[in-house]
């Protein structure tokens, strides 16, 4: 058999496995299905909660998609800014560094209580989130850009607005792919905390419900739905990722 | 010097435009710097939270037991897919799309069944150290030159003395990395679970504060918490850039 053969095997062999061996120790009574629903039982729950639990995932894509809307822009458009400007990077980058490194967990308690409930905190929290990742990135990234290719381009007479067109945004663009991968589980994991933190909709508040209302099952159920949908975000990004850098040659 | 200048002003100026906002505006909401401190007074000197050492030694108890899993559990997971290529092969990509969902979507099915207390938080700890410090130990056993372990092979070392001898001193850089970003991440775990759903710990005590709005004393144990995790990551650099120099 070859290898690749045999990979697939164990990864099918082992999950099948694991599934099994579940439904085996929940059937047998082993653990409290309270607690730990077999997974014929989760695979039971998809259809009671599948409506809510899909406009509850739409909702929270939807806020997703904002905050990733905004923290991409900010993020590249303030990074090419603060990267390229000597004075600004010297003077500005310890702070960036700081909020990259703070936890933001910590300040969600006071967005909350400026912003209210609902939509709006989790757009802000979740741009806040996927913001500084994306902005560290590309201040690398432009710090980073050949000095060369800048005074080669300064010296053929290249104006201000080409040296960025032509020379710096190109160079930068696997930096910038590289930010938009790792940003859009940071503001997804922000939407989501805002939504389990102080939700009125969407997938972290359902989440939030079944487990304090304990529906272990529909819980589970819920718990992959979220988990599928991220996953395939992230493939979709790389696949992406793949035929732009491919393209770029 | 210029621009250490230019930072100390502007990190002046941010905070003297807050104080200006927050008295105009709303100090109740936007707690004003000189609000900050006495409140950071008064939670140190124990006045507004009698319990704070309790609350802080708990947290902290829950971060030592979730990275202490975190670190066996990573290393056993990691060196397991590392050495063995088609189990590495298998469950590489498994754990990589696990990887990519974001952590906190676990955290509900962890609290229903480990419950509200100190477990469901060294639950989530460990979850989210356990990704870096195995992802870490993978890249650190590829990093490992396949010449030298043939090298001692011929020369006759064992196994385990190729394992302690040639592979542990090559990976060690990049494991100590990860086991410094598998901190960074537990301590993150443990603060997120217990503001998420707690009675006890840190958390719990930023929850009630933020819920009586007493918005200063807020401010005073963000900050506090704040120094924990600093330290917390101060002290893994330092054992970080002590194994660097011993592999050098």
């Amino acid at each position: 058999m070859s290898d690749r053969a045999r990979v697939r095997w164990l990864q099918a062999l082992s999950v099948l496995g694991v599934l099994l061996a579940w439904e085996a120790v929940a059937r047998l009574g082993w653990v409290d299905p309270l607690f730990v629903p077999a997974p014929s039982a989760v695979a039971g729950a998809f259809t009671r909660i599948g409506r809510g639990a899909l406009a509850g995932l739409g909702d929270t894509l939807a806020k997703t998609a904002v905050a990733y809307l905004l923290s991409v822009t900010l993020g590249v458009g303030l990074g090419i800014t603060i990267g390229s400007v000597r004075t600004l990077r010297d003077v500005l980058s310890p702070f960036v560094v700081v909020l990259y490194g703070m936890p933001k967990i910590l300040v969600l308690p006071w967005i909350v209580l400026l912003l209210g409930f609902g939509t709006t905190p989790a757009v802000v929290y979740g741009t806040i989130h996927g913001l500084f990742p994306i902005l560290v990135l590309v201040m690398g990234g432009v710090r980073d850009v050949d000095r060369n290719l800048i005074s080669v381009a300064r010296a053929f007479g290249a104006s201000t607005w080409q040296l960025y067109w032509k020379v710096i945004l190109p160079a930068i663009v696997p930096t910038v792919l590289a930010g938009m991968r790792l940003g859009i589980v940071f503001c997804l994991l922000g939407v989501l905390i805002v939504e389990m933190f102080a939700g009125v909709r969407g997938m972290g508040y359902v989440l939030g419900s079944l487990a304090n209302g304990f529906q272990a099952p529909e819980l589970f159920a819920a718990t992959a739905l979220v988990s599928v949908a991220s996953i395939a975000i992230v493939l979709g990004l790389d696949a992406l990722n793949d035929r732009l850098s491919h393209w770029r040659g | 010097m210029r621009v250490v200048a230019l930072r100390a002003v502007i990190l002046l100026a941010g905070l003297a435009g807050w104080e200006l906002f927050a008295r105009l505006s709303n100090p109740l909401l936007y707690v004003p710097p000189s609000a900050a401190l006495p409140a950071l007074e008064r939670l140190l000197t124990l006045q507004s939270y009698p319990d704070l050492l309790a609350s802080l030694l708990l947290t902290l108890r829950e971060i030592a037991v979730a990275y202490v899993l975190a670190i066996g559990a990573g290393l056993a997971g990691g060196f397991a897919l590392g050495l063995h290529r088609v189990v590495g092969r298998a469950f590489g990509p498994i754990l990589a799309a696990l990887y990519a969902v974001p952590a906190v979507v676990w955290y509900p099915s962890l609290m229903l069944f480990f419950g509200l207390g100190e477990a469901s938080k060294i639950a989530f700890g460990f979850l989210l150290g356990f990704f870096p410090i195995t992802l870490a130990v993978l890249a650190g056993i590829r990093q490992v030159n396949p010449h030298m372990l043939v090298v001692a092979r011929a020369f006759g070392a064992r196994p385990p003395v190729v394992f302690a001898k040639v592979m542990v001193p090559s990976m060690l850089f990049t494991l100590v990395g990860g086991l410094r970003t598998g901190l960074a991440l537990t301590v993150i775990g443990v603060i997120v679970g217990e503001i998420l759903g707690s009675r006890r710990g840190m958390g719990a005590l930023i929850n009630h504060a933020y819920g009586l709005f007493r918005t200063s004393d807020y401010v005073a144990l963000v900050l506090v918490t704040l120094v924990l995790i600093v330290g917390s990551d101060a002290l893994a650099g330092l054992v970080e850039r002590r194994a660097q120099r011993w592999t050098a």
